[in-house]
C-alpha cells in the first residue's frame, strides 16, 4: 500500500515535470518537438501592430456582395504583397459588409506606418493595360509602367478562367465595354506581336503578347504553365486581379487599432510580473491557512497555470493582455475548489473522523458546489467568446480553459497527492490539515 | 451561535444606500461611454518627456483638421529601461465622424512641425466609427442578456429541491446587486464604459454566483439533516459554515486580481486597469451580496410563505 502511493506520488511529480519541460522547452526532451510557451502567438495588443476593419465606400451606400468583398480582399492581399507584408491576416464578414485586416508588427520593423499602409490599401484599385517598352524593364525582365494606357481596370465588364477549346490549355476570358473595345481594337492593330503590360497599381501582373487584331471586345490571354493544375490557378488569380480592377469602390478603415510594440512590450512585462506576484501570493496563502493540503494545492495551482500555456499554445489560441489576466483569475479561481475541499475536511476532522475518511468525504461532499460554480462561469466565458470582439475573445478563451483545468487538476492532482501523502506517518497529525488535536 | 439574519437589516440599509448613490450619480453624471461604445479616435504618441504643452496641442489638430480634441499627458512603464517611463501625448477625439487616415496623418503632420516628436515615434491609434461602436454596445448587451437568462435557468434547475424559483430570483438579485455596485464605482468615478467593462460585468455574473450557490448547496445539505429546525436557523447554520470557504475563495481570486490592478495602477497599463478595477468592486459586492443578501432574502420569503400558511390554517380551524 505505501509502496503504491509512493509510485502515485512520483508519477504526478513526474507529469508535472514534464508538462513544465514541454513548456518551457517546446519539446518533449529535445526528441520531439511539442509548442511550448514560446510558440504562443501574442495577440496584437502585446506584440504590436495593425487590426483595422475596412468599410466599402460606394457610391450610393449599398453593402458590398460577397463577390466584391473577396475581390476587395483580393486586392488588399497583392498590395500587402507588395508592400512586403506576408504575415497578416485578412477575412471577409459579409453580413457587416466589412474586411478584416490582422497585421502583426514584424520583429525589427522600424518604419511602422499603419496609417500610411492603411491608406494604400483602402484606395481604389487602378487596373491598367499598357504599351510596353521593351528597353524600360526591370532586372527580371518584366516591363515597367509606361503610362501609355491601352484600358482601364472600368473597361473590363468580366473575366474569367476558361479551358481553350482547341488546344486545351487554360486561358483567360476578358469582356470589354463598348469604350474599352474600340481602344483595344485600336491598340492590337498597332501592336501585334508586341506585349502589352497588365499593372495593378504600379505593380506589373502579366505581359501577354498581342497575337491578332481583336475587334468584337472579347479578349483571351493563353496561360502557359508546365502542369495543368498550375496553369489552373494562374488563370483563376489572373482574372480575379483583374476583375478586381473593375471594382468601383474604395476601401475605409472605419476602425483601427494600432498598437506600437514598444507600449504592448511593457504591458506584457508588467502582466507577466503581475501574474508572478499574484500566483506566489496564493501559495503563501494556501499554504499559511491550510497547512500541508495548502502546499499540495499550490503544487496543483503550479501545474494548472503550466497546463493552461500548453493548451492555449496547443490549440493556437492568440494570447492578449485580456487573456493574461484571464489566466490569472482562473488561477485565482482555481484554488476555489481546493478551498472548498479543504474546508469540508477540517470540517469532517473536527467532527471526529480520520484523516482518511475526512479526506475521502470532503472530496465527495464538495463536489457538487465545485461543479456548480464551474459551469456558471463557463456559461458566461463561451457567451462573451461569441460575442466579445479583439482581445476579449482571448481572455474568454483563457478563461474556459482555466477553469476547465482548475476543475479537473482539484479533483485529479491534489486529490491524488493528498490520499497518498497522508497515508505516511509523519502526516497524521491533524494541525497539518489546520484543525487543533481532537 | 450569532446571529447573522438578526443582523440583516443593517447589510439591507447599506446594499439601499449603494442603489441610491448609484441612480442619484446617473441622473448628475450620466453615462460616460468609451470611444469603443460611441465612436471617436484616440492617439497616443510618444513624446521625448512631459514638458510639451496640451493646450498648443489642441490647437494645432484643431486648425490641421477642424475637429476639437482634449488633449492629455501620460506616462507608462518602458520595458527597454525601467528607470525611465515613456511619455505620451494622448489625442482624445470623440466625434461623429472617426479621423480618416488622411486626417491622421494630417494630425501627424501638424504636431511634427511644432514639437519635437522623433520621426520613429511610438504612435497608438484607436479609432471606431459611430456605426461600429453601435454595434459593439447592442453585442454587449446582448451578451449580458443571454447570460442573465442562462444563469437563472441553471439555479433553477440545480436548486429544484429547495424552492428553486425563489432562490434562483434571490441569487439573480444579488447578482444585479454587484453590478450595480460595479456601475456605482464607474459612475461617480465618470470612468468611460467599454468591452472591458462588458468582460468583467459578465465574468462576475459567472463567478459570483458561486459563493450564492456554495451556501445553496449547503443549504440543502442541511435541510435533509436538520427537518425540524425553522428557516431562520436553517439559514443561519447554513451561513456560518460556509462562512470561511465563501471568504477564503473571493479572498484568493481577490489576491489575483487586485495584485494585476496594483500593477496596473503603478506602470499605468491602462487596458489592464480598466479591466480589473470593476473585478475587484464586482467579487468585493459578490462574496457579501451572497453571505448578506440573497441569503437572509430567502429565509425571509420562505418564512412568509410559511406564516401565511399557517394563517391559513389558523383561518381554516377557526
Amino acid at each position: 500500500m505505501k509502496g503504491n502511493n509512493g509510485l502515485k506520488l512520483f508519477l504526478v511529480f513526474a507529469l508535472i515535470a514534464v508538462m513544465t519541460y514541454i513548456c518551457f522547452a517546446g519539446s518533449l526532451f529535445g526528441l520531439v518537438q511539442i509548442p511550448g510557451v514560446n510558440d504562443i502567438v501574442p495577440g496584437i495588443d502585446i506584440n504590436g501592430g495593425i487590426d483595422a476593419m475596412l468599410y466599402a465606400i460606394t457610391e450610393d451606400g449599398r453593402k458590398p456582395t460577397q463577390e466584391e468583398l473577396d475581390t476587395a480582399k483580393i486586392i488588399i492581399e497583392k498590395r500587402l504583397d507588395k508592400e512586403g507584408i506576408l504575415d497578416r491576416n485578412v477575412t471577409t464578414d459579409l453580413n457587416a459588409g466589412r474586411i478584416i485586416v490582422q497585421i502583426p508588427w514584424a520583429q525589427g520593423e522600424t518604419d511602422f506606418d499603419p496609417d500610411r499602409t492603411l491608406k494604400k490599401i483602402g484606395r481604389t484599385a487602378l487596373l491598367t493595360f499598357q504599351e510596353v517598352d521593351e528597353e524600360n524593364i526591370d532586372e527580371d525582365g518584366n516591363p515597367l509602367p509606361t503610362g501609355k494606357k491601352v484600358l482601364e481596370g472600368t473597361d473590363v465588364i468580366d473575366a474569367y478562367p476558361a479551358q481553350h477549346p482547341q488546344t486545351k490549355g487554360m486561358i483567360v476570358v476578358l469582356e470589354l465595354s463598348e469604350k474599352g473595345k474600340e481602344s483595344f481594337s485600336e491598340a492590337t492593330k498597332r501592336l501585334i506581336g508586341k506585349r502589352i503590360a497588365i499593372f495593378m497599381d504600379d505593380q506589373f501582373i502579366e505581359a501577354p503578347v498581342v497575337q491578332e487584331h481583336i475587334t468584337d471586345g472579347n479578349a483571351i490571354i493563353t496561360v502557359n504553365r508546365d502542369k495543368l493544375e498550375e496553369a489552373v490557378k494562374e488563370a483563376k488569380d489572373l482574372a480575379d486581379t483583374i476583375r478586381a480592377g473593375a471594382l468601383p469602390f474604395r476601401m475605409e478603415a472605419k476602425h483601427v487599432n494600432s498598437i506600437s510594440p514598444l507600449l504592448g512590450k511593457g504591458a506584457l512585462d508588467v502582466t507577466i510580473r503581475a501574474s508572478i506576484v499574484a500566483f506566489l501570493l496564493i501559495c503563501l496563502f494556501m499554504i499559511l491557512y491550510y497547512r500541508l493540503p495548502g502546499l499540495i494545492a499550490s503544487i496543483a495551482l503550479f501545474m494548472l497555470a503550466i497546463m493552461t500555456l500548453n493548451c492555449i499554445s496547443w490549440l493556437g489560441i492568440t494570447l492578449t493582455l485580456p487573456g493574461l489576466a484571464g489566466i490569472v483569475l482562473s488561477i485565482g479561481m482555481g484554488v476555489d475548489a481546493n478551498v472548498i475541499i479543504f474546508e469540508r475536511i477540517k470540517e469532517e476532522l473536527r467532527s471526529g473522523k480520520t484523516i482518511k475518511a475526512a479526506i475521502d468525504l470532503g472530496f465527495k461532499r464538495a463536489f457538487s458546489a465545485i461543479f456548480d460554480g464551474n459551469m456558471t462561469t463557463v456559461i458566461v466565458a463561451v457567451i462573451l467568446w461569441r460575442f466579445g470582439t479583439g482581445p476579449m475573445i482571448s481572455f474568454a478563451l483563457t478563461l474556459i480553459i482555466g477553469v476547465i483545468l482548475s476543475f479537473l487538476t482539484a479533483l485529479s492532482l491534489t486529490r491524488t497527492m493528498l490520499q497518498s501523502v497522508s497515508d505516511l506517518d509523519m502526516a497524521r497529525k491533524t494541525w497539518l490539515y489546520g484543525v487543533k488535536e481532537v | 451561535m450569532v446571529d447573522l439574519m438578526g443582523k440583516s437589516k443593517y447589510c439591507f440599509i447599506l446594499s439601499a444606500i449603494i442603489f441610491i448613490v448609484c441612480i442619484v450619480g446617473f441622473l448628475v453624471n450620466g453615462v460616460v461611454l468609451d470611444i469603443q461604445f460611441q465612436g471617436g479616435t484616440i492617439m497616443q504618441i510618444e513624446m521625448p518627456d512631459d514638458s510639451f504643452d496640451t493646450e498648443l496641442a489642441a490647437d494645432i489638430v484643431k486648425s490641421a483638421i477642424g475637429k476639437t480634441a482634449t488633449v492629455n499627458r501620460s506616462s507608462t512603464f518602458n520595458a527597454a529601461n525601467e528607470e525611465e517611463r515613456i511619455h505620451l501625448m494622448v489625442l482624445n477625439i470623440a466625434s461623429e465622424e472617426t479621423l480618416t487616415d488622411d486626417e491622421r496623418m494630417a494630425v501627424m503632420d501638424a504636431l511634427r512641425k511644432e514639437f519635437n516628436i522623433a520621426e520613429d515615434a511610438n504612435v497608438s491609434v484607436n479609432s471606431v466609427a459611430p456605426f461600429i461602436g453601435e454595434e459593439f454596445r447592442m453585442n454587449a448587451l446582448k451578451a449580458i442578456a443571454i447570460s442573465s437568462v442562462l444563469i437563472i435557468l441553471y439555479v433553477w434547475l440545480r436548486f429544484r429541491s429547495m424552492h428553486g424559483l425563489s432562490a434562483g430570483v434571490f441569487a439573480v438579485l444579488a447578482l444585479v446587486h454587484d453590478i450595480v455596485a460595479m456601475f456605482a464605482v464607474y459612475i461617480i468615478f465618470r470612468i468611460p464604459l467599454n468591452e472591458s467593462f462588458v468582460a468583467a460585468m459578465l465574468t462576475i455574473i459567472g463567478y459570483s454566483i458561486n459563493d450564492t450557490i456554495v451556501i445553496y448547496d449547503r443549504i440543502r445539505e442541511n435541510m435533509k439533516l436538520m427537518r425540524r429546525a425553522s428557516y431562520r436557523e436553517l439559514v443561519n447554520k447554513s451561513v456560518l459554515q460556509s462562512f470561511t470557504r465563501s471568504i477564503n475563495t473571493s479572498l484568493t481570486t481577490l489576491i489575483a486580481v487586485v495584485t494585476l490592478l496594483a500593477f496596473s495602477v503603478v506602470y499605468n497599463i491602462q487596458s489592464i486597469r480598466e479591466f480589473t478595477l470593476p473585478l475587484v468592486v464586482g467579487m468585493i459586492s459578490g462574496v457579501y451580496s451572497s453571505l448578506f443578501i440573497a441569503s437572509p432574502l430567502y429565509m425571509m420569503w420562505q418564512e412568509r410563505k410559511l406564516s401565511k400558511k399557517a394563517a391559513l390554517q389558523k383561518a381554516a380551524k377557526s
